[in-house]
């Protein structure tokens, strides 16, 4: 019997990108995985934490904690959230008891994000799901670098039906987001996501796809004022597919 | 004044990454040695290196007091002269008094960022004193009356053809873009000036203390001149740039030089330090050390950025960065440029001054993995973000974005209530529909964030939140799968 | 307090001992533990000749990329005549007159370069200490000899100790610098060489030279031949080596 997971949805799939935690709702259920949603979950501070300000983070860390801390596998789309709430949450408590730290590391332990999830933790590679085109990875900086995670949302996209994996150069290259980066200094960040653009479309990738909702949403809006053909899906939209039920 | 233009780093950034010649010159260097850099360490057999290093590196830190005292003692007893500069006017100005004491007219120089640091050049011209840059790329930057962009490469921002006409115009010799033929013209024009000078000044990449000698580390070899010709060797060195002993110098150079250009070795390590004996032919009669704080004993004191100074100057962290592959080495106006430049420059010169050095990355921690002796700059970007956010009297940081601040705190309100969160996404579903075009993209955004929709489209707010979704289609559906699994 | 002291006063503050305190090596022990050499000392004794002379192929591999020539000859009057060879094959760069400049060293003096030369129009100057016009020799001469301490295979380098008679510009100004080494000094690997640094610290400056003098700072363009000298030539010396010995490959002028 699989343990209950508890969704972890982020504040920009829950108010842009609704799709993606249906696909991930779809997979579970698929997997027979019994699921929760706390309902009044809103945003791990991440946004006002990498902007500097940590008190701030430290007031949605905190609500996070007293949301989440009953569950006993916290699973998330998005690997900068997890990266958030495994790293920096034990720094933004630095100063608290022991006790409440130790909360804080248990939550953390128990907070994974998706594709790590289906693979490391269910063992699950293959979901049944089937999408044929050609879809290229894009690499998330905190899902790789900070979590280790690269090889997991490969493995699962090579055992999708139909589906073509081309690789990009420099997929593990910043696609420019950066948070308040890319409104304080849009110059830098939009030279940087046209990089990206310009090595996704050099693959003739049909899509391209990752773990992260604020990368794809970057390279979305940029591919989308460029005109680019290539669409954006994130990695539980493709698994959640079944033949003949392709996600736009 | 636009806000591009208010903006140095953004001003100088764009101008930047406009310019092809630099962008071409970056995406060599980032191919060649940033990824060859991940490669190798990547590959290599003594993994154990970088962490041993980056130990004896806060070991010695940690003991800073013992070691310079070592070293300046050692250093004496063979002879040289230990100058303990506080302030960067106090270097400059001893810098000036030996080279008016010894008479000096003519001054070699090897490439040094603590000499651009301190703004030593200008001090010793306005003595009337003839200042030459001797490493290739600095020279090049001289001529061109240009600044450097990258602390190995210091020209890598100009193509063939620009060098070619400044050599033509400024060393008098028909034009040539070729690589061999440029480099032979600049070796000619500076082997009469490197063999007549008083004076040569350097930095120095490591000092051991237990042998009282400097290294300096090249591959063009005027750094060995500058230091074996002239009657005259000053050293710059920043009290941090030091080893306690030569097994510390072993690991450190190793590193420096592979992190640096991939080499095992540059080809010249020389370990000078103390005049020449008697008999020798070559070699300096006075030799100085000037040993620079400038506000390093503060970034000491700080244990939060006292891991800065491990830092061995090999510059892959700007090789690696792709912040600083876009923008090159000028927009960070500092004499430390890249990833390290932007925690270096502010704590140094000044946070607020530094403000947009400190936010201007996107945090990808690229540079982290690339270090040769890991120093976690991620971590430390986000301390002098924290200072910005709420000011720190300790290190003179006022608040640096007013309505940023309000922002967020006004973001936090609303996070922290699930009611006032979903009655804002409630409202913001509604205030959004006349901004959406008929792709069903933003196209254009009011106020703060309408520096994303600049160059890019945004995604509007979905009709209905996940949360919504969840209660009417999914939440039936969990509850009986969750008494399914209870009722075995 | 004098200036040192102040200043050595305000970084002790900084890592939070009192500043009036001077603190002494010893209570840092272990920062300047000179760690145990033996296992490298026991492995530079102990190596056999056959051991060094495959280091010396692997030396001439890593010499390639790097632009410096590796010569092993079998004799002293073999050397010489490398020597030779490469002077004659050299032209000089400033000016027409062929000097060179040799080293006050035993190995050198073996090679009797000034008979080599005699009836040619090349001038041997040797730096010796007495001698007063040794720097403008060195200024004046195309080709200059030394005889490294060391050399090591790994990194394809030499290690040259400056000393009476043993100037640091004749390996500098020269345009060619020729390097003579007995087999019996060649060590495998950096670490080596520290371990002999350490136990015998120099008084006199020491400088690691891999290869020619080169530059990459235009358009990251590799150019050989920067301000120090643009040719090298490692001359090395294995008296036991045996025709079956014969070490292929590199051993070649680099590519002008």
């Amino acid at each position: 019997m699989h343990t209950k997971v508890t969704l972890f949805v982020q504040c920009l799939v829950d108010s842009i990108y609704p799709r993606v935690g249906e696909a991930m709702v779809e997979v579970f259920r698929r997997l027979k995985v019994p699921l929760e949603y706390p309902a009044d979950q809103t945003c791990c501070g991440q946004p006002a934490f990498n902007a500097g300000y940590a008190k701030e983070a430290r007031a949605a860390a905190r609500r996070f904690v007293r949301i989440f801390e009953s569950a006993e596998a916290i699973v998330c789309p998005s690997g900068s959230c997890v990266h958030m709430v495994r790293h920096h949450y034990p720094e933004l408590f630095a100063d608290e008891s022991i006790d409440y730290r130790m909360r804080v590391k248990a939550v953390g332990n128990r907070c994974y994000e998706f594709s790590e999830y289906l693979t490391d933790v269910l063992g699950v590679v293959n979901i049944g799901a089937s999408f044929p085109a050609k879809v290229s990875y894009h690499d998330s900086c905190h899902l790789l670098r900070g979590l280790g995670i690269g090889e997991q949302p490969r493995t699962l996209l090579r055992h999708v039906e139909g589906l073509q994996l081309v690789e990009m150069d420099d997929s593990d290259v910043c696609c420019g987001f950066g948070g308040t980066f890319s409104v304080n200094y849009p110059e830098i960040s939009t030279a940087m996501v046209d990089d990206k653009i310009d090595n996704i479309v050099a693959t003739g990738a049909d899509y391209v796809t990752g773990c992260d909702v604020s990368c794809l949403m970057n390279i979305e809006g940029r591919l989308s004022r460029r005109n680019t053909k290539v669409k954006v899906v994130h990695i539980a939209e493709i698994l959640a597919s079944r033949a003949g039920h392709n996600d736009e | 004044m636009s806000d591009v233009e208010k903006s140095a780093y953004r001003r100088d950034a764009r101008r930047g990454i406009d310019d092809e010649c630099l962008q071409s010159g970056l995406q060599k260097i980032q191919n060649r040695f940033g990824k060859g850099a991940m490669h190798y360490w990547a590959e290599t057999a003594d993994d154990g290196l970088r962490d041993r290093v980056k130990k004896s590196r806060m070991e010695t830190l940690e003991n800073l007091d013992v070691v310079l005292s070592m070293l300046a003692d050692n250093i004496e007893a063979a002879g040289g002269h230990v100058y303990y500069a506080r302030t960067a006017e106090d270097a400059v100005d001893y810098c000036r008094r030996v080279a008016v004491k010894n008479e000096v007219k003519s001054v070699v120089k090897g490439k040094s960022m603590t000499s651009a640091e301190i703004g030593l050049d200008a001090v010793l011209e306005a003595e009337g004193m003839e200042v030459t840059e001797t490493d290739l790329g600095e020279f090049i930057i001289q001529l061109g009356e240009d600044r450097p962009s990258h602390i190995i490469a210091p020209c890598i921002h100009l193509d063939r053809q620009r060098i070619g006409r400044l050599f033509q115009e400024k060393l008098d010799i028909p034009y040539s873009e070729e690589p061999p033929e440029l480099t032979q013209a600049a070796r000619r024009a500076l082997r009469k000036i490197l063999l007549e000078a008083d004076m040569g000044i350097t930095g120095c990449n490591f000092a051991v203390a237990e042998t009282g000698k400097i290294s300096l580390v090249s591959n063009e070899g005027n750094i060995r001149m500058s230091t074996t010709m002239p009657r005259i060797h000053l050293a710059l060195m920043g009290i941090e740039r030091v080893a306690a002993t030569m097994s510390d110098h072993q690991g450190m150079l190793q590193l420096l030089t592979r992190g640096a250009a991939l080499q095992k070795l540059s080809t010249y390590v020389s370990f000078v330090g103390g005049p020449r004996q008697p008999g020798d032919p070559d070699g300096p009669e006075e030799f100085h050390l000037v040993m620079i704080d400038n506000g390093r004993s503060r970034i000491l004191a700080d244990e939060e950025f006292r891991e800065v100074l491990a830092c061995i100057r090999c510059g892959a962290c700007l090789n690696i960065c792709p912040v600083y592959g876009k923008i090159g080495g000028h927009a960070y106006n500092s004499p430390y440029p890249g990833p390290i430049g932007a925690v270096v420059s502010p704590l140094l010169f000044g946070i607020n001054r530094y403000a947009d050095l400190c936010k201007g990355e996107s945090l990808c921690g690229a540079c982290l993995d690339v270090c040769p002796v890991r120093i976690d700059l991620p971590r430390m970007l986000l301390a002098l973000r924290r200072k910005l956010a709420y000011g720190d009297p300790a290190w003179q940081t006022t608040r640096h974005k007013w309505l940023e601040a309000m922002g967020f705190r006004l973001w936090r309100t609303l996070i922290a209530s699930g009611p006032a969160y979903r009655l804002a996404l409630r409202c913001a579903g509604l205030l959004q529909k006349p901004f959406i075009s008929k792709s069903g993209m933003i196209k254009k955004m009011a106020g703060p964030a309408s520096a994303w929709t600049r160059d890019r489209d945004l995604p509007p707010l979905a009709s209905e939140p996940f949360s919504r979704r969840w209660k009417k289609k999914y939440s039936q559906a969990a509850k009986a799968t969750s008494s399914e699994v209870d009722n075995g | 307090m004098d200036e040192k002291g102040a200043f050595l006063a305000t970084i002790r503050e900084a890592l939070g001992y009192p500043g009036e305190e001077v603190r002494t090596a010893g209570e840092c022990r272990r920062l300047f533990d000179p760690g145990d050499d033996g296992d490298i000392f026991d492995r530079i004794t102990y190596r056999t000749h056959v051991e060094k002379q495959s280091l010396l192929k692997l030396m001439m591999e890593n010499a390639v990329p790097l632009n410096l020539g590796v010569h092993p000859v079998r004799s002293f009057a073999a050397a010489a005549r490398t020597i030779g060879d490469i002077v004659s094959a050299a032209r000089p760069e400033f000016g027409d007159i062929r000097q060179i400049i040799q080293h006050d060293d035993d190995d050198i003096a073996r090679l009797q370069l000034w008979k080599k030369f005699a009836g040619q129009a090349v001038t041997v100057h040797t730096s010796y200490q007495a001698d007063m016009a040794v720097r403008e020799k060195a200024i004046a001469s195309y080709v200059g000899i030394t005889a490294p301490r060391w050399a090591v295979a790994d990194s394809a380098t030499i290690v040259e100790i400056t000393g009476p008679g043993r100037p640091r510009s004749t390996s500098l100004l020269p345009s060619v610098h020729i390097a003579l080494l007995r087999i019996e000094h060649l060590l495998a690997d950096l670490g080596e060489a520290y371990a002999l640094l350490r136990k015998n610290p120099p008084q006199e400056s020491v400088v690691f030279i891999s290869g020619p003098s080169k530059t990459a700072d235009i358009e990251a363009h590799m150019v050989h031949g920067a301000h120090g000298p643009r040719e090298m030539h490692l001359v090395v010396i294995d008296e036991r080596m045996t025709a079956d010995r014969n070490y292929q490959g590199s051993g070649l002028f680099p590519a002008e």
